[in-house]
């Protein structure tokens, strides 16, 4: 890059401010300033803050071993066990709830916390970097560091064991790797130029680790290849095909390939050190169950013969298939007959009318594995204590006119034989499977109607004791209709009923498999979160700062972590896109009528680098209105950072009619062209001067809120609610009686 | 403009006759007048070919062709209206239309998802043709009476016939062949689903002719606008555009996905002209202009003069009166008295939530069954003196209470201190730190009644009244409670929380009313009260001023219905047994039983054929497009071909309107069915046209018009195999077997007979007997309704174990979910069904029975053991006395440890047996409930 410059004067102190030692210097005084606010009284508070309930925990859990689920990927997990074992925490503490102290159950937390602050601090940099490389001035890359360097939002966010500090770091690290790996875009397929671009497969695959949020990362990337694989297309730059599948294949490679054998790693990691059962484990399959030691299913699990005596288990509802001597009623209140059988229901407590045995439909061997139940049977299932058979026939259910209605008949009477007889299907079951207890799931398909056994968690009336509904479904493959075997009553089982206590050998389950099973399983989870949330905001709410997230409050001194972020950075980024759009709105129309506004080398900066950001910020932000799950404001955070980049790309289209032009690394063939220099003027550091001086002051008024610490009394609480929506604890009552 | 002239005809000499300008002024070879160059470059812009080229404008067919359009639409009519009086009982939605239209006739409120024109319609052919509204389309299969049913069905048929000559008169428009056009209108003519919602008492048939209408008057538009903006005919299509979109968006939401189709187009037709520097910024802003008017403005005006006229046809009150507002309901003929404007100590008031429908803050004397055990307070909706509060000054910290009969007037300001009196029980208002039976989470705490006669209270009785805001016709109901005008809070003074109510039921123990509690996070909207009505005041004259609801106007009334239509669209997620899901649409995966009866079955399934070619060719013009972008990419000079660019602008067109009318699914979550894709069909239907009309386009005449032909014949022959479906003709059971060529078609082929000639025995019933006749079941979402013959004045009860009638039929029909009828509040007044609840039973102790088979009375339910245990103990005692409850919260004042936990006196009354004995009475009920709909609308 050429400073000689014939057509603008640069002031020297600008220039001076330009060179390699002062920009080392400035982003030196950032991150050092960085680590000052991020560290700051980092043991404050010794107690579980918020989601540090579910995180702590899950560290703890790496130590320990125990199997966990959860819907996030591992990677940022990972390094909390990492930073909790370096620090030697021994995951005897679970974090159960919100408060409890961290200095009496003798927590190295401060070990743990210092971890998001480093990746956090760390961030600063990154985004001054990421202006730097975009070709921005020192002081327009200060200005956007800024927003990030004094944000009480990233700053509670990064100070306590939470994933967002991993995630924005790695976000913008990704962002980061792959400006540098377009400005050598004159230089492809050099080493540089590969190792960029694997640095941000890597950091994409780090990203996408952390969080399930992730991915908007993974989707950015994508979309901006994709523009830049059609650029390389175009026949007018001139390139031939077999060159574009070149480039094609280097992406492939780099951006598909890597990352994901990362983010495999790390689930290989997750599988590697989860191996003893844990919380986790119900979510998990049998089979899966069956690989973690100690586990429930695989020691009590055993294999099932006929004439056993059984309590069975709905899988999703966790009652029991149950009976009493009771009928259903000749008449139900919609008008509806029932046949008066006896009731069948679902019941929730451990009982003698749960007993239900299981008869041979076919001849069976006086002893030996012949008398093992298999896949597929044909069984009937007998009352131990009313001595009568399941049964279901094409009558409706109480409560379902569509369903079947369960009853049970008596035993001796054969006139119904053919209605009591049920096929035993093993989930996933192969033909010679035998039926166990706890680790079979089983459907219980009727064999002349070919419903399924289910129920659901409606409850049927008074004269049923307000028990659960058990009815025939009409679909035989319908998935909720599931149960399980869940104690064995007796058995004439040679080795008897005793469960021998001695550890079983875990089995093996192939990693892909495990991988398999858990990602679905995420993603179901993922969606299922929906249960209301009291500072659960929509995503309108987030960039205006409406309202924000109380993390943990403390009554005796009055202290209080409330997430909230700093309403001058976060305004200003909201007035500078809006300022962005509207540029972008005009510049379209003014050349639709013919007119170009903006020079050449500047408009492209405009669409190309600042059009970047807003794609990241768009693509970060707009999917969560798609999303029915509880959504926080520290969701927003991303994005928040990508605006603070746009604020720094529209401060410089504002102050300066010039940009440093050309910024990317030329080639052997590239044709140089006439290069120019941003010029600020002294304007540029005045201003990013009083606005990081203003950002700083709210910083100040507002971090007893960040740092939950010195208490407020309730007219200081007041004052710091500067939008009414805010919902602090502790705000002064305004009272005034009468009388 | 000179080079404009050039290829215009010579002026006629003077002396002839002046040739009239028609539609052949200009000669329809148009594209040769134009250079290569020029072509380019009108290309690149986006035009048609014939932008400079003086386009016909509007649209221009030979006469020969409307003698073909005549005869098209004699055989459209004939396959539409083809026995429609059969089958003559309710099927599918008819239950909630026809339901509808007797609604309007008798002028009792209703309220529905759907826009009013496309019912105004039916209703205008039910009135006319004398329907009485007394018949009310309660199940699938109910044989009509006294009802001009065909009158009705002949609304949606007439738009379905005329829909036909639309697609032939776009495609035309659109410039393409008389062939082509001959062949899209045959195809939706034979399209089984749209002949089948077209024959019955449907909006969709309404709605897609209002989208075909409107698809072609903007083609039309458009066309006008490449020959000559502002003129006459111009300014006629645009504003026709615009009553039409006012139209279709008038008959169901879904018309705003033409809207979007027709705006999209606008900006794209705006954006180009735009970049023709020839256009002054002025004739720019004239076009823009004229279109935000006549697609924005008239189509608005459109949509709120139907709900106008929708407002003044329903002026009575009905079953859609809960789902209004109180204000809107004045409007109803539901008008309240005239009540006292100020509310002071001692008032006798009755308080409204505001934000919900759920009624007046209530209670009575039932306790929860959890939580403290203290009387319950809900939410009731209707008028009841168990509403009614006194207010009264704060008693603790050592004030007196304040002699409000002889002492002067003392209102309620803001932040004034009260305790709230429930009057019938003598207890009052009480929350504590105790989780509410319902939402139990941290932040809510339990609202209950607590106290006795004599006692003062304690802290917890007292709140706070926050005026949120009042009104500003009333200067001082922003200062004091004023009845009806003042909007309130109510903080309980001791743990700060709001008085709070939402959307939650309680369970059965508290009769399905609204939970009432006290949230510490409430959300403003759910904490707002208002006073309703306040009886007089011992202190206030006799001509006190009173106050009423103010009347709301129009448009207050229109912003709340569509809120109320929105949020309960929205809400429309049940599952129904025939629903499908987007994704399934194009491949016709399943379609929706209508009806079954008589060995006879009326299902929506369309014409394979047609539907799977039409996909196709949505299919093909996205690959080819693509394939064609990535050519040009490559450089590759497709573009410039004059071929290409009209046939990707008219296929570019049609293509959005389908993607428009058809991907915006995806982002509802509402339950969908096969006939929401029908929009999109009749664009995927005319862009199989436009490819066929490509694909053909180098063919002679002759032999386009036989590949036509062939392909049409197909088509008709595909429709009559499946045709029994859509007529609800005789079948046999072999013929509906061959017919399912997609495994997950579920037509019910076993409900047929084997042979056709079992069909001549059977009759189909028109029984219209005067005898009473009811029906047991059929409810909407259960099973087929059983007839029950003349079962009054007969004392024997039909046999219940006859396994044939307690069956579920397979796929049985059921319409679509009428959510408005569904949530309608229970009319039982709680106290009167009030003695069945249990209190205190373990529910784990309720199931152990044991089973004794030699003696009888063991086999008795151990639970009315339990009950009648509990029962007794409550009517000796009459009152038991509770443990103290624990509300030992850091902090709190010493709380009144004698608390009284009393037992709902009505007690005393006899139990109403319940379960199995009491069925001949649900029969009663059921066969009442039958018989004299008009007692329970009544009531």
């Amino acid at each position: 890059m050429t400073t000689s410059m014939p057509f603008t004067r640069i002031p020297p102190f600008e220039k001076a401010l330009d060179t390699p030692q002062a920009s080392a210097a400035v982003v030196g005084v950032l991150t050092a300033i960085a680590f000052a606010l991020r560290f700051y009284k980092i043991n404050q508070p010794d107690q579980v803050v918020f989601d540090e309930v579910h995180f702590g925990k899950f560290a703890a859990y790496y130590i320990t071993r125990e199997y966990y689920f959860d819907v996030h990927p591992p990677f940022a997990k990972l390094l909390f066990a990492l930073a909790g074992w370096f620090v030697g925490f021994d995951g005897h503490f679970t974090f159960e709830n919100i408060g409890d102290s961290y200095t009496e159950n003798h927590v190295p937390f401060v070990g743990m916390r210092a971890l998001p602050a480093i990746l956090g601090s760390l961030t600063v940099p990154v985004v001054y970097a990421i202006m730097k490389e975009t070709g921005y001035s020192t002081i327009i890359a200060a200005f956007s560091a800024c927003i990030i360097l004094f944000d009480n939002a990233h700053i509670a966010q990064s100070r306590l064991v939470l994933l967002d500090a991993t995630l924005i770091l790695f976000m913008s690290l990704t962002i980061y790797s792959y400006i540098r790996f377009r400005k050598l875009r004159y230089w492809e397929f050099t080493v540089e130029w590969w190792s960029w671009l694997i640095a941000t497969g890597f950091f994409m695959a780090c990203t996408w680790g952390s969080k399930v949020n992730g991915i908007l990362t993974v989707v950015t990337i994508g979309i901006a290849v994709l523009v830049d694989l059609w650029d390389i297309l175009d026949h007018k730059k001139g390139f031939t095909m077999e060159h574009f599948w070149k480039h094609f294949m280097a992406r492939a490679v780099g951006l598909i390939a890597v990352p994901f054998i990362i983010y495999l790693s790390f689930f290989y990691v997750h599988f590697a050190i989860l191996t003893h059962s844990g919380a986790g484990d119900t979510f998990m399959s049998p089979a899966f169950q069956e690989t973690l030691i100690g586990n429930e299913l695989l020691m009590n699990s055993q294999e099932l013969r006929y004439y056993d005596v059984v309590t069975m288990k709905h899988k999703d509802t966790k009652v029991y298939l149950h009976s009493h001597p009771d009928r259903y009623p000749m008449q139900y209140d919609d008008g509806r007959i029932s046949s008066q059988g006896q009731q069948v229901t679902g019941y929730g407590h451990d009982d003698i009318n749960n007993h239900w045995q299981i008869i041979p439909t076919k001849a069976l061997p006086e002893a030996g594995r012949g008398r093992i139940v298999h896949h597929d049977d044909i069984i009937q299932l007998l009352h131990v204590n009313t001595e009568t058979l399941l049964l279901t026939h094409d009558v409706a259910s109480p409560l379902m006119p569509t369903n079947q209605e369960f009853t049970t008949w008596a035993k001796d009477d054969h006139s119904r034989h053919n209605d009591t007889l049920f096929y035993l299907n093993i989930v996933d079951g192969n033909h010679d499977d035998p039926w166990k207890s706890k680790s079979s799931y089983f459907k219980l398909v009727h064999g002349s109607t070919r419903v399924s056994m289910w129920t659901h968690s409606k409850q049927l009336p008074e004269w049923a004791f307000k028990q659960q509904e058990i009815n025939g479904n009409k679909n035989p493959t319908e998935k909720s209709a599931t149960w399980f075997v869940d104690q064995v009553i007796s058995t004439e089982n040679p080795e008897g009923h005793s469960v021998d206590h001695t550890p079983k050998e875990p089995k093996k389950m192939s990693f892909f498999k495990k991988f398999a099973e858990l990602q679905l399983l995420m993603l179901q989870h993922n969606a299922g979160l929906t249960s209301s949330h009291p500072y659960a905001s929509g995503p309108i709410n987030w960039p205006f700062l409406i309202s924000g997230i109380s993390f943990w409050t403390e009554n005796d001194e009055q202290k209080q972590i409330y997430l909230i972020g700093n309403i001058i950075g976060w305004w200003t980024c909201v007035i500078t896109l809006s300022i962005y759009v509207g540029i972008l709105g005009a510049d379209l129309l003014a050349r639709r009528r013919g007119i170009q506004p903006i020079p050449e080398a500047v408009r492209g900066r405009l669409w190309n680098s600042a059009g970047f950001f807003l794609l990241i910020w768009a693509v970060h932000y707009l999917p969560f209105f798609l999303m029915g799950r509880q959504l926080f404001i520290h969701h927003y955070l991303p994005s928040h950072l990508a605006s603070a980049l746009l604020a720094g790309a529209v401060l410089s289209f504002i102050l300066s009619d010039t940009i440093n032009y050309p910024i990317s690394i030329a080639g052997r063939w590239t044709k140089m062209k006439h290069s120019e220099y941003a010029d600020l003027g002294m304007r540029g550091p005045v201003a990013v001067g009083v606005f990081a001086f203003t950002m700083f002051l709210m910083f100040l008024y507002m971090a007893p809120l960040t740092y939950g610490t010195p208490g407020l009394d309730g007219e200081t609480v007041n004052a710091k609610r500067l939008l009414s929506s805010w919902t602090l604890h502790f705000a002064a009552k305004v009272t005034a009686e009468v009388l | 403009m000179a080079t404009k002239r050039v290829g215009r005809p010579a002026t006629p000499p003077p002396g002839l006759p002046h040739v009239a300008p028609s539609s052949h002024k200009y000669p329809p070879i148009r594209h040769d007048q134009l250079s290569a160059d020029e072509r380019r470059e009108a290309a690149s812009k986006g035009y048609g070919p014939g932008r400079r080229s003086h386009s016909p404008g509007g649209l221009s067919i030979t006469p020969g062709e409307w003698k073909l359009l005549a005869v098209v639409l004699l055989v459209a009519a004939g396959v539409r209206m083809f026995r429609i009086s059969k089958p003559n009982s309710v099927v599918f939605d008819e239950v909630h239309f026809g339901k509808f239209a007797s609604r309007y006739i008798k002028t009792r409120y209703f309220v529905d998802v759907h826009p009013p024109l496309a019912k105004l319609l039916i209703t205008a052919a039910a009135f006319v043709f004398g329907f009485d509204g007394d018949f009310d389309f309660k199940d699938i299969g109910k044989v009509f009476e006294n009802v001009p049913y065909v009158a009705m069905r002949m609304v949606p048929a007439t738009f379905g016939v005329a829909t036909v000559p639309l697609a032939y008169l776009t495609l035309r428009a659109l410039d393409c062949r008389a062939t082509t056009a001959l062949f899209a209108s045959i195809f939706l003519t034979f399209e089984n689903g749209l002949v089948t919602q077209s024959r019955h008492i449907l909006l969709d048939s309404p709605l897609v002719f209002f989208t075909a209408l409107t698809t072609f008057l903007f083609v039309g538009f458009s066309n006008e606008d490449k020959k000559e903006p502002f003129t006459e005919q111009w300014w006629t299509w645009l504003v026709l555009t615009g009553l039409s979109l006012g139209a279709v968006v008038s008959c169901k939401w879904v018309g705003l996905f033409t809207i979007a189709t027709v705006g999209a187009c606008t900006v794209l037709q705006l954006w180009l002209l735009l970049g023709d520097l020839h256009v002054t910024p002025r004739t720019w802003a004239r076009h823009f202009f004229a279109r935000a008017v006549c697609l924005i403005l008239i189509p608005i005006l459109f949509y709120m003069i139907m709900f106008q006229l929708h407002f003044a046809i329903l002026g009575s009150s009905g079953e859609g009166d809960a789902f209004m507002s109180s204000e809107f309901r004045q409007t109803l003929g539901h008008g309240m008295e005239d009540t006292y404007a100020d509310v002071a100590l001692g008032s006798d008031i009755t308080i409204r939530h505001l934000n919900t429908q759920g009624g007046y803050l209530h209670s009575h004397a039932h306790n929860y069954p959890g939580g403290s055990g203290q009387q319950q307070i809900t939410l009731y909706p209707h008028r009841d003196e168990n509403n009614i509060w006194r207010v009264l000054n704060a008693t603790v910290d050592g004030y007196e209470q304040y002699d409000y009969e002889h002492k002067p007037i003392v209102y309620i300001e803001d932040h004034s201190r009260i305790k709230l009196r429930h009057i019938v029980t003598d207890k009052a208002l009480h929350s504590h730190e105790v989780r509410p039976p319902v939402s139990d989470v941290d932040f809510q705490n339990e609202v209950s009644a607590y106290g006795m006669t004599g006692f003062v209270g304690d802290i917890n009785d007292d709140w706070i009244v926050e005026i949120e805001k009042g009104d500003g016709s009333d200067k001082q109901s922003s200062k004091r409670l004023r009845t009806l005008r003042t909007h309130f809070k109510l903080r309980h003074l001791h743990s700060g929380c709001y008085l709070f109510s939402h959307k939650v039921k309680l369970p059965e123990w508290g009769f399905e009313q609204q939970e009432v509690t006290c949230n510490k996070n409430a959300v403003k909207a759910n904490s707002l009260w208002y006073v309703e009505t306040a009886a007089k005041h011992p202190q206030l004259p006799a001509d006190a001023p009173r106050v009423n609801y103010k009347i709301p106007g129009f448009l207050s009334k229109f912003w709340e219905l569509q809120r109320v239509m929105w949020t309960t669209n929205a809400g429309l997620t049940d599952r129904h047994a025939y629903d499908s899901r987007p994704s399934t649409w194009p491949g016709l995966r399943r379609g929706i039983n209508f009806w079954v009866k008589d060995h006879r079955q009326i299902y929506l399934i369309g014409n394979p054929f047609v539907w799977w070619s039409s996909t196709a060719s949505v299919i093909i013009y996205m690959l080819v497009r693509g394939f064609l972008i990535l050519c040009a990419k490559r450089g590759y000079r497709d573009f410039d071909n004059t071929k290409v660019v009209k046939y990707d602008s008219l296929c570019g067109f049609l293509f959005v309107g389908y993607c428009l009318h058809y991907f915006p699914f995806f982002l509802m979550g509402r339950q969908l069915f096969l006939h929401h894709y029908f929009p999109a069909l009749y664009f995927a239907v005319l862009l199989n046209g436009a490819v066929f009309d490509l694909v053909t386009s180098t063919l002679r005449p002759k032999i386009r018009l036989q590949i036509a032909a062939v392909l049409m014949i197909i088509a008709i022959m595909t429709f009559s195999k499946f045709s029994p479906l859509a007529y609800g003709d005789p079948w046999t059971k072999k013929k509906c077997e061959s017919a399912r060529w997609v495994k997950t078609w579920d037509i019910a082929c076993n409900e047929f007979l084997d042979e056709y000639s079992q069909y001549s025995g059977v009759t189909v019933p028109t029984l219209n007997r005067s005898t009473p006749m009811a029906t047991i079941g059929g409810e909407p979402g259960g099973r087929a309704p059983i007839v029950v013959e003349d079962k009054l004045g007969q004392d024997e009860v039909a046999p219940p174990q006859d396994d044939h009638t307690t069956a579920a039929p397979v796929g049985a029909a059921e319409p679509g979910r009428d959510v408005f009828a569904k949530d309608e509040q229970k009319e039982i007044k709680s106290q009167i069904i009030a003695q069945d609840v249990p209190v205190d039973i373990d529910e784990k102790e309720i199931s152990v029975v044991k089973f004794e088979p030699t003696n009888e009375a063991a086999q008795e339910p151990s639970s009315t053991r339990e009950e009648d245990k509990v029962y007794d103990g409550d009517v000796g005692s009459g009152t038991r006395t509770g443990e103290p409850e624990d509300q030992g919260h850091p902090g709190a004042v010493v709380e009144n440890l004698e608390e009284v936990v009393e037992v709902g006196e009505d007690n005393d009354k006899p139990r109403v047996p319940h379960g199995p004995l009491d069925h001949e009475e649900a029969i009663a009920d059921q066969v009442a409930y039958e018989l004299y709909p008009d007692a329970r609308d009544v009531e």
